[in-house]
C-alpha cells in the first residue's frame, strides 16, 4: 500500500478544489488583465489581440462618465451603509430587550435577508410606482403629498430611493451581528456599571459600546464591500437612469463590456473597481486581525 | 446606629416566594455573611439590598434614610461581583476609578484616590493593564478596589472567591478579613462555603428557603445550632444525626438512649420540663464528627465502611444500626479498615437534643 506523507496528503485533497478555482477564477481574472490591454471589441472578434498597453486605464480615469459613477457609488455607499449601521445597532438594541414577542420579531428579522435581490427590487418598483404605487397612496392618503410622483423617475430622487431599497434589506445583517454582540456582554458589567453610578447613556457608551464597537465594524466593512459592487437592485429599478443619476461603477462596467460590447475597456474599468474593492478588503481584514488581538 | 436595617423584607416572582419576612440589623464596620445552600435566596436578598432586585414588600434602610424606593446608584452601596465585572477595555486604574469619573470628581482626585487604594491592595505595579492581562486573583483585588473608590457605606460581596481555585481562595479570604480590619467597612457576604462564613463573619445569617434559619456569630451557631439545618449546614464533616427514646429516670429525671445502642444519659428537666421530653418520645441526637472518640469501651458501635486520610486528621465513615454513613474525624492517621467494627465514646456535653421535627431542645445534659 502506497503511504502519503501529510504534506502530500493535503495536496492531494486540495488539488480538485484548485483545479476548480483556477479554472473559474484565474483563468477569467487572468484573460481580463489580459482584454484591459487590448482594444477588444464583442462584435469584431479580430480586435482581440490588438494590445494597447496602459491606453485604456488612461482613458477611463480621465472619462467624466466614469468618474460620475464612481461618485454615485460612492453616495450610494455612504448612505446606504451609514443608515444600515444606525438602523441595525437601534433594532438590535431593542430586540436585546424583555418584551413579549421578541422572539417572533427576532425571526422576522430574517426576513429581508432571504429575498433574493430581485424580488426585493421588484417589491419596491411596485411600491414606487408612479401609477398605482403604495407610497404615493399612503403619502397622499394622509396629506404628506398632493399628487402622485414618480419616485424612480427624478434624477434628485432616484439614488436615495434604490438607497432605501437596498437599506430595508440589508440592515438585519447589521442588527443580526450586533444583536449577537450584545448578548456577549455580560449582565453583571450592566449592573456593577448602574452601581457605579452609570446612568442609561453612560452605560451604553462605557460598557456597551465598547463590546459591539469591533463587530459593528466587520459589519461596517462587510457592507461597504457588498454597497460598492451594487449592480442587481440597481439593474432591476432603474438601469442607471434616470439621466445616469444612479448608474454605478458595477453599471458602469456592465454598459461599457456587454451593452457597448467593448471589452477590452470594460475589462480596465473592471480592474479599477477590484482594486477599489481591495483596499475595503484589506481594510477588513486589517480590522479583524484587530478584533482577534483585542480579544 | 445601624448601618442597615431590615424590616419584614418579602420577594416573591409571580407565586413564587423566594424571600420571606427577613428582620435584620446590620451595625456599621461589622462583617456579615449570609450563607446557605444553592437556591436559599442569599443572592437575592443581597441583590435586594443593592438595588438590582425590587422589594415586594417590607422596609429597607440604610442609616436613617429609606432606601427600598431608592435607584441603585442613589444608594450608596457598592457590589463585588462573582465574575468580578470588570470594564475589559479599560485599564485597571480606569476600572478603580469608574465610579469617581462618573461622579465628576477632578482628575487629580481621582489619580490620587487610585494610587491609594492601589498601594492598600498591591495593584500598583498593574495599574496600566487591561483586565485580559492579569490572574483572577488580581482581578478579585481590582473588583474590590473599585468597591472600595467612592467610599460607600456598604459593601456588598457576592460569592467573590468561588472563581478562584482552592489555595488562592485561602489567600484571599485571609486578605479579605485584614482589609475589613484595615478599612472598618461594612461588609455583607454571600457564600454558599460554610468554611469562609465561619472565618471571616463577625455574624452569620443562615438562610434557608427563602428564610432566616438562625443568625449569630461563628462559634454560636456552631455550639448551639437552633435546629437540625443548621447544625449539618455549619461544621464540616457534617453532624452526625442518631434517633433516640426518652425514658423515665428515678427523682422525676429522665433519661435519653441512643437507639442501637446502650448509650443513655440524664437530662435536667426540673426546671421547664419540655413537651419534647415525655416520656416514651422519639428525638434526635447530634453528634459532632470530631467529639466522637474511638474507644474500646464506647457506646456507639458501627462497622467501618470507608475510610479518607487527609495527613491531619482521618475521616472514618461507619454504618450503626440506625443510622448510615455516620462519620467520625480524628486527629492524625488512624489505621482502620472498612469491615472492621468499631466504638466510640463521646463526652456528654457534646450532645445536642432536637425534636423529631429538627428543633433544638434546651435542657442541659448531665
Amino acid at each position: 500500500m502506497v503511504r502519503f506523507t501529510k504534506a502530500t496528503t493535503a495536496w492531494l485533497l486540495l488539488t480538485p478544489m484548485m483545479t476548480i478555482i483556477i479554472g473559474v477564477v484565474g483563468y477569467p481574472l487572468i484573460k481580463t488583465v489580459y482584454y484591459s490591454f487590448t482594444a477588444a471589441h464583442l462584435a469584431s472578434p479580430a480586435t482581440t489581440d490588438r494590445w494597447v498597453g496602459f491606453k485604456n486605464y488612461i482613458k477611463a480615469l480621465g472619462n467624466s462618465k466614469f468618474l460620475d459613477s464612481i461618485e454615485n457609488t460612492a453616495y450610494f455607499v455612504s448612505v446606504s451603509v451609514s443608515a444600515e449601521i444606525i438602523i441595525g445597532v437601534l433594532v438590535a438594541l431593542l430586540l436585546n430587550q424583555a418584551f413579549k414577542g421578541r422572539t417572533l420579531l427576532r425571526a422576522l428579522l430574517i426576513l429581508p435577508l432571504a429575498l433574493p435581490t430581485v424580488v426585493n427590487a421588484m417589491m419596491w418598483r411596485l411600491i414606487y410606482g408612479p401609477d398605482f404605487g403604495a407610497l404615493n397612496a399612503l403619502l397622499t392618503q394622509v396629506g404628506l403629498l398632493a399628487e402622485y410622483q414618480s419616485w424612480l423617475g427624478d434624477p434628485d430622487l432616484a439614488l436615495w430611493m434604490v438607497a432605501i431599497a437596498d437599506i430595508w434589506k440589508n440592515f438585519p445583517l447589521v442588527a443580526l451581528i450586533t444583536l449577537a454582540a450584545l448578548q456577549t456582554i455580560s449582565k453583571d458589567l450592566i449592573e456593577a456599571a448602574t452601581l457605579d453610578g452609570a446612568n442609561t447613556w453612560q452605560r451604553f457608551w462605557t460598557v456597551v459600546f465598547p463590546a459591539i464597537v469591533a463587530p459593528v465594524s466587520v459589519a461596517l466593512v462587510l457592507r461597504t464591500i457588498e454597497a460598492f459592487k451594487v449592480f442587481d437592485i440597481i439593474y432591476v429599478m432603474t438601469r442607471g437612469g434616470p439621466a445616469n443619476s444612479t448608474k454605478t461603477v458595477s453599471f458602469h462596467v456592465y454598459q461599457e463590456a456587454f451593452a457597448y460590447m467593448r471589452i477590452g475597456s470594460g475589462a480596465s474599468y473592471a480592474l479599477i473597481v477590484v482594486l477599489i474593492s481591495a483596499l475595503l478588503i484589506a481594510t477588513y481584514l486589517w480590522l479583524i486581525k484587530k478584533q482577534g488581538n483585542t480579544t | 446606629m445601624t448601618a442597615l436595617s431590615l424590616k419584614n423584607i418579602n420577594k416573591s416572582f409571580g407565586d413564587i416566594r423566594v424571600i420571606q419576612n427577613i428582620n435584620l440589623d446590620i451595625k456599621p464596620g461589622e462583617f456579615v455573611v449570609f450563607v446557605g445552600p444553592s437556591g436559599c435566596g442569599k443572592s437575592t436578598l443581597l441583590r435586594m439590598i443593592a438595588g438590582l432586585e425590587d422589594i415586594s414588600s417590607g422596609e429597607f434602610w440604610i442609616g436613617d434614610r429609606r432606601a427600598d424606593q431608592l435607584p441603585a446608584s442613589e444608594r450608596d452601596i457598592a457590589m463585588v461581583f462573582q465574575s468580578y465585572a470588570l470594564y475589559p477595555h479599560m485599564t485597571l486604574a480606569e476600572n478603580i476609578g469608574f465610579p469617581l469619573r462618573l461622579a465628576k470628581l477632578p482628575k487629580d482626585q481621582i489619580n490620587n484616590k487610585v494610587q491609594e487604594i492601589a498601594s492598600i491592595l498591591q495593584l500598583e505595579h498593574l495599574l496600566d493593564r487591561k483586565p485580559g492581562q492579569i490572574s483572577g486573583g488580581q482581578r478579585q483585588r481590582v473588583a474590590i478596589g473599585r468597591s472600595l473608590a467612592r467610599d460607600p457605606k456598604v459593601i456588598l460581596l457576592d460569592e467573590p472567591l468561588s472563581n478562584l481555585d482552592a489555595a488562592l481562595r485561602l489567600e484571599m479570604r485571609i486578605e479579605l478579613a485584614k482589609l475589613h480590619k484595615q478599612l472598618e467597612a461594612t461588609m455583607i457576604y454571600v457564600t454558599h462555603d460554610q468554611v469562609e462564613a465561619m472565618t471571616l463573619a463577625d455574624r452569620i445569617v443562615i438562610l434557608n428557603n427563602g428564610e432566616i434559619a438562625q443568625i449569630g456569630s461563628p462559634l454560636e451557631l456552631y455550639q448551639t445550632p437552633i435546629n437540625t439545618f443548621v447544625a449539618e449546614f455549619i461544621g464540616s464533616p457534617k453532624m452526625n444525626l442518631f434517633p433516640a427514646s426518652v425514658n423515665e429516670k428515678k427523682s422525676q429525671k429522665k433519661s435519653i438512649q441512643i437507639i442501637g445502642s446502650n448509650d443513655e444519659f440524664a437530662v435536667d428537666t426540673n426546671q421547664h420540663p419540655p413537651q419534647e421530653l415525655q416520656t416514651g418520645n422519639q428525638i434526635q441526637v447530634g453528634i459532632r464528627p470530631e467529639h466522637l472518640v474511638p474507644s474500646d469501651t464506647g457506646k456507639i458501635k458501627g462497622t467501618v465502611t470507608s475510610t479518607e486520610q487527609l495527613g491531619s486528621d482521618t475521616y472514618i465513615y461507619f454504618d450503626s444500626d440506625t443510622i448510615k454513613q455516620a462519620v467520625a474525624r480524628i486527629n492524625g492517621v488512624a489505621s482502620i479498615r472498612p469491615g472492621e467494627n468499631i466504638c466510640f465514646a463521646v463526652a456528654h456535653e457534646h450532645y445536642h437534643l432536637f425534636t423529631s421535627k429538627g428543633n433544638r431542645i434546651k435542657p442541659t445534659v448531665l
